[in-house]
């Protein structure tokens, strides 16, 4: 089954739905199809519930599909785990408490045919002080920073996080993703699922928006921005043309809206280079600048509503964000 | 098999001191109280002394304690999601449960040794067969206790329900006829309580199936199939529900 030029992860109408005795059962993926390649840095974004984590679980083989396949490397995803193909940082992943951390890689380590030495992977994974310490004993972001290293035993192709930075503060957010970066550029392919739309702007090259158990939207960084807003063009204007300027540009189509201030137009559209072109050649704009909408803004135009705002981790972010500021 | 997960694995139980001692000092201490330090102790009990009485009894208690434990916490780590982190590694369940076993085996071994050897220091006697035949039937009856141990864990999912678990061991050693003698009423109710017919059947190479009557000091023989009876079941009861348990908690995650 496994070929040398099969896709990283190819999941094809992937359904998963729990059933509880006593309760309707619930569909957390509801029909995904998406192909990762080789040596991509994918976002897996959206709100909490949005069934991220189970369709990662498939991808791990920890779940078992209701209907549809998800095959790693061309292969099932048991066997890409077995041959230490790919690995994950999982969200939940239970650590023993009355270990310390090095005792928890060897642990890990042992159950490997081939594993990476402990010692540097718990120097990549920023933990060589902390190597000592009871599991109990560290912080949130500690803890994770071990789960990190313990998914770098296998020397895996794929790696998978859920939810990396949970729970980290700014600081360590910062330095997890600068040890992420090196593992990226040694050539790993990764994929991740955040709710942080800043992270996967900064990290990822290809954002798959997953909301309600289904893909709402697949594509680059920069498209999946201009998706929403498209792109705002702002110029000044010569005196006494503003309002004949303002009104000509409200009757193109490709137009979504147009504000005045002063001599200053701006212009919400989603073909930003014809309202350019228009603005410098015959309507004589002077000073022009384009900016791109923000993934925030992205999100909010295509899931609809405002859910992404009100997860318990934004409540947490900010606290973070306030120590970070006393300090 | 794993040694390095088994070596670690070990060195994380010897570290809970707080286990440790209920699962070996403690059994071992009441082997002296009960045992070693009667007048009693020298009286005859079939194919030994009544100080090797108490001092099987006590290292099974010591044995189903530290199993109950270990199939306990076996459970709950599983549960709190170490089982999905070793999802994530080649090793199968079979190997894991391999480790556990043979863990379940050591720490057993623990208190059913330093009874064993209180009690060749502090006078109990007995045939070469008893000695031997019962502490083999100490450690393989407590088996059973890793599943029960297993089913508080897997029921309650806390540290505390297998603490839990083992305070009750300490109800149905009462009622199971293995701290003190049992008759009348209390003996025939003893007979349907888990630890009696594991205790029963490690004590039958000393007593050959006799128990004494406190009230009228006469002897009473008791069919093998009574202990037999007893153990099969109560490992029926326990596989069941442990089953169950799985198959309840899969659905939910």
């Amino acid at each position: 089954m496994s070929s040398p030029s099969a896709p990283a992860i190819e999941l094809r109408g992937l359904h998963k739905s729990f059933t509880r005795p006593g309760h309707p059962s619930v569909e957390a993926v509801r029909g995904v199809d998406l192909t990762v390649d080789r040596g991509q840095i994918v976002a897996f974004l959206g709100p909490n519930g949005a069934g991220k984590t189970t369709t990662l679980d498939m991808v791990l083989g920890l779940t078992e599909p209701t209907s549809g396949t998800a095959l790693v490397y061309g292969d099932r995803p048991r066997r890409a785990i077995t041959a230490g193909r790919v690995s994950a940082v999982l969200q939940t992943g239970g650590l023993l408490r009355d270990l310390t951390v090095r005792e928890t890689v060897r642990m890990i380590a042992s159950t490997f045919p081939r594993a990476a030495d402990v010692d540097d992977v718990l120097e990549r994974a920023g933990l060589a002080d902390q190597r000592d310490r009871m599991v109990s004993k560290c912080s949130g972001g500690e803890q994770q920073r071990l789960r990190f290293a313990l998914a770098l035993l296998p020397d895996p192709e794929l790696l998978i996080l859920d939810e990396p930075t949970a729970g980290m503060d700014v600081a360590a957010r910062h330095d997890f993703w600068a040890a992420m970066r090196a593992e990226a550029d040694a050539g790993r392919t990764v994929v991740f699922a955040t709710h942080y739309l800043e992270e996967a702007d900064s990290f990822a090259e290809r954002i798959v928006m997953i909301a309600q158990g289904r893909v709402i939207a697949d594509g680059t960084t920069a498209e999946i921005r201009s998706r929403a807003t498209g792109r705002t063009v702002t110029a000044s204007l010569p005196p006494g043309r503003v309002g004949s300027v303002a009104a000509a540009l409200r009757e193109q189509e490709h137009v979504a809206e147009v504000s005045l201030a002063g001599s200053r137009i701006t212009v919400r559209t989603g073909d930003s280079d014809r309202v350019a072109l228009a603005l410098l050649t015959e309507l004589g704009g002077t000073e022009l600048e384009i900016t791109t909408g923000s993934l925030d803004d992205a999100f909010l135009a295509i899931t609809g509503d405002d859910q992404l705002h009100t997860g318990a981790d934004t409540e947490i972010d900010t606290q973070a964000d306030t120590q970070e500021g006393v300090r | 098999m794993n040694t390095v997960y088994f070596g670690l694995e070990l060195r994380r139980i010897g570290r809970d001191l707080v286990s440790m001692f209920f699962i070996a000092i403690l059994p071992a201490f009441m082997y002296l109280i009960f045992g070693a330090a009667q007048d009693y102790g020298q009286e005859s009990a079939g194919n030994g002394n009544v100080t090797m009485y108490v001092m099987i009894s006590m290292a099974a208690y010591g044995a189903v304690t530290a199993t109950t434990g270990i199939g306990g916490m076996a459970a709950v780590e599983r549960m709190q999601g170490w089982g999905r982190q070793l999802g994530l590694t080649p090793m199968p369940d079979s190997q894991y449960v391999l480790v556990k076993s043979l863990i379940g085996l050591c720490i057993a071994g623990v208190p059913v040794a330093l009874v064993y050897l209180l009690g060749e220091l502090t006078g109990a006697d007995g045939t070469v067969s008893a000695w031997l035949l019962s502490g083999l039937l100490v450690m393989v009856g407590a088996a059973v206790f890793a599943v029960f141990g297993l089913v508080f864990g897997l029921a309650f999912r806390s540290e505390a329900a297998v603490g839990a678990a083992s305070g009750i061991l300490v109800i149905f050693g009462f009622l199971g006829n293995l701290f003190f003698p049992l008759d009348g009423v209390l003996l025939a109710i003893a007979k349907f309580t888990p630890l009696y017919g594991y205790v029963s059947l490690a004590r039958r190479p000393l007593t050959e199936g006799y128990l004494v009557d406190q009230t009228t000091g006469q002897a009473e023989f008791e069919p093998l199939w009574v202990a037999v009876t007893n153990v099969s079941v109560w490992l029926l009861i326990l596989s069941l529900l442990a089953i169950w348990l799985v198959r309840r908690g899969r659905g939910r995650q």
